[in-house]
């Protein structure tokens, strides 16, 4: 079994400060650290865990700038074969159309049988590369999957619908599956287990050995034009109770008292 | 330009779910911004009562009718929809942000040469150009994005984001469309629905409760927010990441994949309050977050924050509460 992993190399944002870059077509980046997105080191783990049953191999791409080699390399230290970086810098400023264009080009070439991609990036918010990509390879596609089971040459699964229901599917091989979080817990990464892996090669792709031309990507390729980036305008939000946690906590109780909240 | 607005219909077995009308209400706004015709369509096992009831409020139904829309197969949905509506050349294609539209919107979008936009909480048509408002940066942020060919652009909006007033009054024509599907020839199959395993805790119906998110840290003290629960009569429920670690099972997870709640008091102990929690919290319950970071999400939708440390509120809150109580 041949899996191919997508991850995707995001700043995160979960509990920065976030400002408004100069032109405000994006946010100031510099300063914030960078990590696999969330859902894609489910993806990994699970890709990693099929092959541990299976057997096969694990391929890592990532549609991003050098700085992402780290996290290839944690994806190898996790159990992946291989690992791809993919970039030009014609491909600064594409959106989520560019980059399936460009993972399906980076896979059309290879011998697969699964993609696996997460459902959602926290970035973008977007949660369109997988259906995109699955589109553009011409292979059936769910997203927001657990409990994944492969047999012969069909992939069984869970979807997630909204208030606690699931449906369950079946499709052939090969497919995209795009998991849900929490369908595996992505193991621990051992001192030992990124020193196994620092020798090994991550080779970079670019638009050229892609087939690719800059019209495709970047600017240019994309279908989407970002006109502008703010901060979400204050409203009237909470009443913030000021002082020591300890004051703010017991001020808090009291409210809760004259609210008749305390059962 | 856009002459052809499609709204996607969404059931499940057999209904129509409420997302449809938003879609429905904000189609309907861009038909008249857009000067466009509006078209609902309804993929559908049996549809026609469904169909009779979108066509009180759309002038046009297209309905097709087939087993496979039993469910929302997405290679079923692309194809037919592509056979449908691709031969008009331009188009609008708006449907609510759900997990079955998650599944087909960016298959769609590439099948029908479009550009995508998935979870739009506002829309405007200004000089004639479509613009869309959604929120990226773990929901910290807004953007509009503009579509650099309008002509087909595909749209998934996010629940609760755009007002429905049924009009009643549309009479509306309802056609029937051949099914294009060969359905043995699909490659995806749906076998049947699965009910999440019910806990002995009814979240559900508490009147108080306290929630945990991922800001209780990587090896939390649970036993530290369990004991203020109880001291505060209430349940312990949580956010998605907590039950993807595995920290409380899938029945304590508010939000649009979990449990809807409808308590008095919601307390949000490190949650940052995407929208699929917020989804989860219905009514109006006293809403209270303690997180650490100012701007949280969170912070513009509850009545009383607390910016600090949870693991130095919370023993402070637990205690004070009891001295409360008595
Ligand atoms: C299709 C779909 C369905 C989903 N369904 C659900 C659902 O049903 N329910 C759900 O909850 N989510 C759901 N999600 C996920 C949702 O988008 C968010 O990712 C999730 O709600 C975030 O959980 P959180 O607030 O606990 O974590 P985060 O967003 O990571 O927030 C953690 C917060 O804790 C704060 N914090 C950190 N440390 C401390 C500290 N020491 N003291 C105080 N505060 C601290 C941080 O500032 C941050 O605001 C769904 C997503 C998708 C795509
Ligand atoms: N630049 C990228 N490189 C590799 N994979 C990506 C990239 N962008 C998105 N993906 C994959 O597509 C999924 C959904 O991302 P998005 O459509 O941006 O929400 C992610 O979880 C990744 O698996």
């Amino acid at each position: 079994m041949n899996i191919i992993v997508c991850m995707k190399w995001i700043p995160d944002t979960s509990e920065a400060d976030l400002t408004v870059a100069a032109g405000a077509k994006d946010i100031k980046k510099d300063d914030l650290d960078h990590d696999i997105n969330d859902w894609d080191r489910f993806a990994v783990e699970e890709a990693v865990q099929i092959k541990e049953k299976v057997g096969g191999k694990v391929t890592v791409v990532c549609v991003a700038p050098e700085d992402s080699e780290e996290t290839l390399r944690e994806c190898l230290a996790r159990g992946a074969d291989e690992a791809f970086q993919v970039w030009s810098d014609e491909m600064e400023g594409g959106d989520g159309y560019c980059t399936a264009s460009i993972l399906a080009k980076f896979i059309k070439n290879r011998d697969f049988d699964l993609v696996l991609t997460g459902t959602l990036a926290e970035d973008d918010g977007a949660g369109q590369v997988g259906g995109m990509l699955a589109a553009m390879l011409d292979i059936p596609s769910s997203t927001l999957v657990s409990k994944i089971e492969i047999h012969d040459k069909k992939a069984s699964f869970l979807r997630e619908l909204e208030g606690g229901l699931y449906e369950s599917v079946e499709t052939d091989i090969p497919c995209l599956i795009s998991v849900a979080t929490g369908l595996n817990e992505p193991r621990f990464v051992s001192i030992r287990a990124v020193r196994k892996v620092a020798s090994i090669d991550i080779p970079n792709m670019g638009i050229e050995e892609l087939g690719m031309d800059a019209g495709q990507v970047g600017q240019a390729g994309a279908r989407l034009v970002m006109e502008e980036v703010s901060l979400p305008p204050e409203g009237e939000g909470a009443e913030i109770i000021a002082g020591k946690p300890e004051e703010s906590a017991a001020r808090l109780a009291e409210i809760l008292k004259e609210k008749g909240a305390l059962g | 330009m856009i002459k052809n607005i499609y709204v996607i219909a969404e059931q499940r077995k057999g209904s129509l779910r409420d997302i449809t009308w938003e879609a429905v209400a904000a189609g309907k706004k861009l038909a008249t911004d857009l000067g466009a015709e509006l078209t609902c369509v309804l993929l559908c096992g049996k549809g026609g009562l469904i169909a009779e009831q979108l066509a009180v409020e759309v002038p046009k139904v297209l309905l097709v009718e087939n087993p496979v829309f039993e469910s929302t197969n997405s290679e079923a949905v692309i194809s037919t929809l592509k056979e449908l509506i691709k031969p008009q050349g331009s188009y609008l294609v708006v449907m609510g942000a759900s997990n079955s539209t998650l599944d087909f919107a960016p298959g769609l979008s590439v099948a029908l040469d479009a550009a995508l936009a998935t979870d739009c909480f506002s829309l405007e048509v200004k000089d004639g150009r479509l613009l869309a408002s959604r929120q990226i940066y773990s929901y910290k942020i807004n953007s509009v994005v503009s579509f650099k060919n309008s002509d087909r652009v595909v749209l998934t909006l996010r629940a609760g984001s755009f007002q429905f007033s049924p009009a009643g009054e549309a009479k509306g024509t309802i056609t029937n469309e051949p099914c294009p599907i060969d359905e043995s020839k699909l490659r995806k199959r749906f076998i049947k629905y699965v009910e999440a395993e019910k806990g002995d805790v009814d979240v559900a119906s508490a009147d108080i409760i306290v929630s945990i998110g991922r800001g209780i840290g990587d090896e939390p003290d649970l036993e530290m927010f369990q004991s203020l629960a109880d001291t505060m009569g209430g349940v312990l429920a949580c956010s998605r990441p907590i039950v993807d670690k595995n920290l409380l099972p899938k029945y304590h997870q508010v939000g649009t994949s979990g449990i809807e709640v409808k308590p008095k008091v919601y307390l949000a102990l490190g949650i940052s309050g995407a929208f699929q929690h917020l989804g989860g919290i219905k009514g109006s319950p006293l809403l209270i977050a303690v997180n650490k970071d100012a701007r949280a999400p969170i912070f513009r939708v509850a009545n009383y924050g607390i910016v600090g440390d949870l693991n130095e509120v919370v023993p402070a809150l637990e205690e004070k509460i009891k001295s409360l109580k008595g």
